[in-house]
């Protein structure tokens, strides 16, 4: 009878686990993808009869179709000026490539640009543009006229909703864990419970809404959370310390990134950082299984790239003036090849390869130019051959691709297992803590897919790769109406990384890729990944302007912070200043 | 931006990647799932199950996280290749064999199902303790089975481990069942062959004498006899095993047609017991010319013979030609039979393989049972010999067919023969007086 009353909950909970990650999907799809959000208006163009709103804080003007402030005359270039704004509300016009030429109030604008205010005429080729910047009040009400987030979908919810995921999860590990453990399984839960409630409280008191991505985030990290719990139930608590450091270090992130000036000056210190860490890492950290990337700290494993990885995303991103430079992508490239370099010095290809797939991501959306991502393939390429034919026993790594049934007891060890393992929990899974892959090397970070697919089944598994394609379409969809082109690139680039994790974790543990040890995103254990993960959903948070959606996000027409109120006034008192001088 | 907005959109190539790899996982999940799953059977099932012998005794038993074997130590190695292990050591174990049919698997609940399932088999396990016990350490296998119903009542292969021990002394090839998974030189056995093929081809074959003088060059080629066998019919000539005779008869029946009858025997093929595959044996097929064929016509030469491809032979003589497949399984189906042996030959041959124990073996070394057989000396090629001794009991209460094999043991008469007789009457007496000792 007992028996009875066990297999039906256990059958129930799996139903329920599975149901409520098609909730939980569906309501931030519907949320973050279906709902028509208004664009931003910051400015308008009057040119002739016609009044063009400006929508970022970075737009280009031009004759091109796809240029953001459209004036169809010939005598202005495709792609004629750049027109943007900085984070006190100044704006500032640059001439693209010096094509057409500039004028603003008939002051020719050199390389630096000039300064743009309310009434100023700009001459672009001839063409006279009246610019007319929004009062603080026309903006409110604009503002306030745009739709908010979490009117449809209330995202307190869909976070209820992940918290009874949640618990049934733990209910689960309490039929299967040891006794000794079941205290630990309980706190780790909870403690997820505790931050995810906590953080979507602080969003409340200061008036944001948005919780989509961070709802993601935390479905995720439950899943890590049970994949923890399974294969190192006694040193749970770093699990839990990490969840907290990896929140905390992406409210910092989005935090740092309110401000764009801040962002943009701190890149090439970031970038020195970077460098500085893998470089401690070639030279200091030891060799695991071939690959020099740990470094120990505290019992706890640190992996210095998965760090890099955000700071590459930071050095990466670019704002739109920055995109017609004629140097544009060459530091960059630099930066790139140093790291990859380092990468493969250090015998970490996959995440070599997570790198070069974020690099053709940044350098597509930098440049556009399919001919320089053709390139950079090609040249990749062919480094990789080179690397192969000096070393042979890098390809003799790859070599049990697509052959690792043939080879079971050695290059096909982890795979085989992971896949028999997936097999046997069907669609629904054992139950959490039921499983024995876990007692495989690796499991729980580069075999998590087959973990998750055992224990909670192939649907919950796929829905766990689902809630990453979601956010980077997400990410997609912010790039239309971001602000600025960093942000776009930024929100763009982390999620690449994150797909090319998702691809090579997923398809290597079930011999579809070769198998390369790489993490999947939030659920993998491991300390230093968990981190650079939460930290990645920070710039995408920065990338989510939709109305008062995002704590990354400043709101244009309110004015919070001291540094406002005096940055306005400085604007203010200019301004009397240029009229006086002009009267 | 709105040029940003479009550049975006490479992101989602990728995560048109992840969608377009999930199909083939998905699909390679659907083709191959269960595979993969088996595997590892004993770590993804959550089924439960017993594999008991034909009177009831425990070998195996399984639960999700837990295997167990019977209490005996001894019954436990002596049946160690019926059961198998749970490591999978050994490839012919039901463990590993039927790991499917012990385990549920759909793609839809995986492996999550708890099924019970209870697998009877024809095996006895207390003729199994007595077979490996007679063979005393040797490596060497013993098979019987009841040629009118196809039961597989014996099968033992020793050296054999005890399936409990994680690390137990390996042994000479230990995990390999010399009664199914191997083939060896036959020696005189292969006779048994020859004689059906000179039976069917050679119709002055009963006409015939043969002289031996213990030594005497058949075609170009020297070949002995270990006694002068002086003049012999053909009947003669097979009890005696005379090899001067049966090279020169195989001579006579030609490379051809011994390969053809080599080959409808089912010597040549691997079969399979109850799903499992065994051994298949070779012939020179290739044309080696008279004095290969007169070697291979004594079952030397490159001959090698399966111990279960002999075991089918004779029991298919016993039963007038017809085979009744071997069957270790008790599952309710019935048995497949197939005409292997001209009912004619059989016949005949079953008359020579009694004449064989009645003149020359005699019947005094298997007190109370009717044999037909024939033993085998195979000479390995380096002094030593592999002792053979196969044949049947002419009795419709107890229609055992056995075949004795003993690696390096020495003669087959002075060898196998008493492990046969051990066996023989323990598995007559079963049938009669049902002691349980075991």
């Amino acid at each position: 009878m007992q028996g009875d009353f066990y297999s039906y909950t256990l059958t129930a909970s799996k139903a329920v686990l599975i149901l409520l990650s098609f909730a939980i999907l569906i309501r931030c799809l519907r949320s973050m993808l279906r709902e028509k959000y208004d664009p931003e208006v910051w400015a308008y163009l009057r040119y002739g009869r016609e009044r063009y709103p400006i929508e970022h804080w970075e737009v280009i003007i031009g004759r091109a179709k796809d240029a953001d402030v459209c004036i169809p005359e010939r005598e202005i270039a495709w792609s004629h000026a750049v027109l943007r704004r900085n984070d006190s509300g100044q704006w500032r016009i640059n001439d693209v490539f010096g094509r057409g030429g500039v004028w603003v109030n008939n002051i020719f604008v050199d390389d630096d640009g000039t300064d743009v205010n309310d009434g100023d005429t700009l001459n672009l080729n001839g063409i006279y543009v009246k610019f007319q910047d929004l009062s603080m009040e026309k903006r409110e009400k604009i503002e306030s006229k745009r739709a908010g987030v979490g009117r449809k979908y209330s995202p307190a919810l869909t976070l209820l909703m992940l918290t009874v995921f949640q618990l049934f999860l733990l209910l689960q590990h309490a039929f299967y864990a040891r006794p000794e453990h079941l205290a630990d399984i309980a706190l780790g839960f909870c403690s997820i419970i505790v931050m995810e409630w906590s953080c979507f409280n602080a969003m409340r008191i200061i008036n944001r809404t948005g919780f989509e991505i961070e709802t993601l985030a935390f479905y995720l990290s439950s899943l890590g959370m049970s994949v923890a719990a399974s294969s190192t139930p006694e040193d749970l608590y770093k699990q839990i310390l990490l969840t907290l450091a990896g929140l905390l270090l992406f409210l910092l992130c989005g935090w740092w990134q309110r401000s764009l000036q801040r962002t943009a000056r701190a890149r090439i210190p970031i970038a020195l950082a970077a460098l500085l860490l893998l470089g401690i890492n070639v030279v200091a950290s030891d060799v695991v299984l071939g690959a020099r990337n740990w470094l120990e700290f505290w019992g706890f494993s640190f992996q210095p790239s998965e760090i890099v990885k955000v700071a590459y995303v930071y050095v990466g991103a670019a704002t739109l003036d920055r995109l017609f430079r004629r140097n544009n992508l060459y530091v960059f490239i630099g930066f790139s090849a140093v790291c990859v370099m380092a990468l493969a010095l250090i015998g970490d290809f996959g995440t070599a390869l997570v790198f070069f797939v974020c690099f053709l991501v940044i350098s597509f959306m930098r440049s556009g130019s399919i001919a320089t991502v053709m390139l950079a393939v090609t040249g990749a390429g062919l480094a990789g051959f080179l690397a192969v034919s000096a070393r042979p026993y890098i390809a003799q790594r790859f070599a049990s691709w697509g052959h690792v049934w043939e080879d079971i007891y050695d290059k096909g060890f982890q795979q085989t297992r992971a896949m028999s393992a997936a097999a046997a929990g069907g669609l629904f899974g054992k139950g959490a803590g039921n499983g024995w892959l876990h007692n495989i090397f690796a499991a729980n970070t580069d075999l998590v897919f087959g973990m998750v697919c055992e224990e909670q089944g192939l649907l919950v598994a796929l829905c766990m790769v689902a809630a990453v394609i979601l956010l980077a379409c997400f990410a997609v969809r912010s790039a239309r109406s971001g602000r600025s082109a960093y942000y776009a690139i930024a929100a763009c680039a982390a999620m690449s990384i994150l797909l090319t994790q998702v691809a090579l974790n997923v398809f290597g543990s079930m011999d579809i890729l070769p198998f390369t040890g790489v993490t999947f995103p939030f659920v993998s254990r491991g300390g230093s990944s968990l981190l650079s993960c939460w930290m990645m959903m920070a710039f995408l948070k920065a990338a989510d302007n939709r109305r008062e959606a995002s704590f990354a996000v400043r709101p244009g027409e309110k004015i919070r912070s001291l540094g406002d109120i005096e940055a306005l006034r400085e604007r203010q008192a200019q301004r009397k200043n240029r009229e006086e001088a002009a009267s | 931006m709105k040029k940003l907005n479009r550049r975006a959109f490479s992101v989602l190539l990728l995560a048109l990647f992840i969608v377009l790899g999930l199909f083939t996982y998905l699909q390679r999940f659907l083709e191959s799932g269960e595979n993969w799953a088996s595997y590892f059977t004993r770590l993804n099932s959550l089924s439960e199950g017993t594999i008991t012998d034909r009177n009831g005794v425990l070998l195996a038993a399984f639960t999700a996280n837990d295997n167990r074997f019977n209490e005996d130590r001894t019954t436990r190695i002596a049946n160690y290749h019926v059961t198998g292990d749970f490591w999978d050591r050994t490839g012919t174990g039901m463990l590993t064999n039927f790991s499917r049919q012990l385990h549920s698997y759909s793609p839809i609940t995986g492996m999550t199902q708890t099924r019970r399932v209870d697998m009877t088999l024809n095996v006895d396990a207390f003729i199994n303790n007595k077979a490996y016990a007679a063979l005393a350490g040797r490596n060497g296998a013993v098979g019987v089975m009841n040629y009118r119903t196809g039961e597989l009542i014996c099968m033992v292969s020793s050296p054999a481990i005890d399936p409990t021990e994680p690390e137990p002394k390996v042994l000479d090839g230990v995990y390999i069942n010399r009664l199914i998974s191997a083939a060896f030189v036959p020696g005189s056995i292969f006779k048994l062959i020859t004689a059906a093929a000179a039976i069917e081809t050679l119709t002055t074959i009963w006409q015939r004498t043969f002289f031996c003088e213990g030594e005497a060059e058949v075609a170009g080629v020297k070949i002995t006899c270990p006694f002068e066998h002086y003049t012999q019919d053909f009947p003669g000539a097979l009890a005696n095993s005379c090899n001067i005779a049966f090279s020169q008869i195989a001579i006579m029946v030609g490379q051809n047609e011994m390969i053809n009858h080599v080959r409808a025997y089912g010597f040549l093929d691997p079969h399979d017991l109850d799903g499992i595959p065994t051994a298949a044996g070779t012939y020179p097929l290739d044309f080696v010319g008279d004095p290969e064929t007169g070697w291979s016509g004594i079952g030397q030469s490159t001959d090698l013979i399966c111990p279960y491809s002999m075991l089918r032979y004779v029991a298919a003589i016993a039963n007038d030609g017809v085979l009744v497949e071997p069957k270790m399984v008790r599952d309710g189906e019935p048995p497949r039979e197939t005409l292997l042996v001209n009912p004619e030959t059989a016949k005949t041959m079953h008359r020579l393989m009694r004449n064989n124990v009645v003149t020359v073996y005699g019947d005094n070394r298997f007190p109370g049972l009717t044999v037909c057989g024939k033993t085998g000396t195979a000479e390995v090629g380096d002094g030593t010999s592999h002792a053979w001794f196969t044949g049947f009991l002419e009795d419709d209460d107890h229609p055992y067919a056995f075949i004795v094999f003993v690696e390096r043991g020495g003669g087959g008469l002075s060898v196998a023969t008493p492990i046969a007789n051990t066996v023989l009457q323990a598995a007559v007496r079963r049938g009669t007086e049902m002691d349980f000792e075991s």
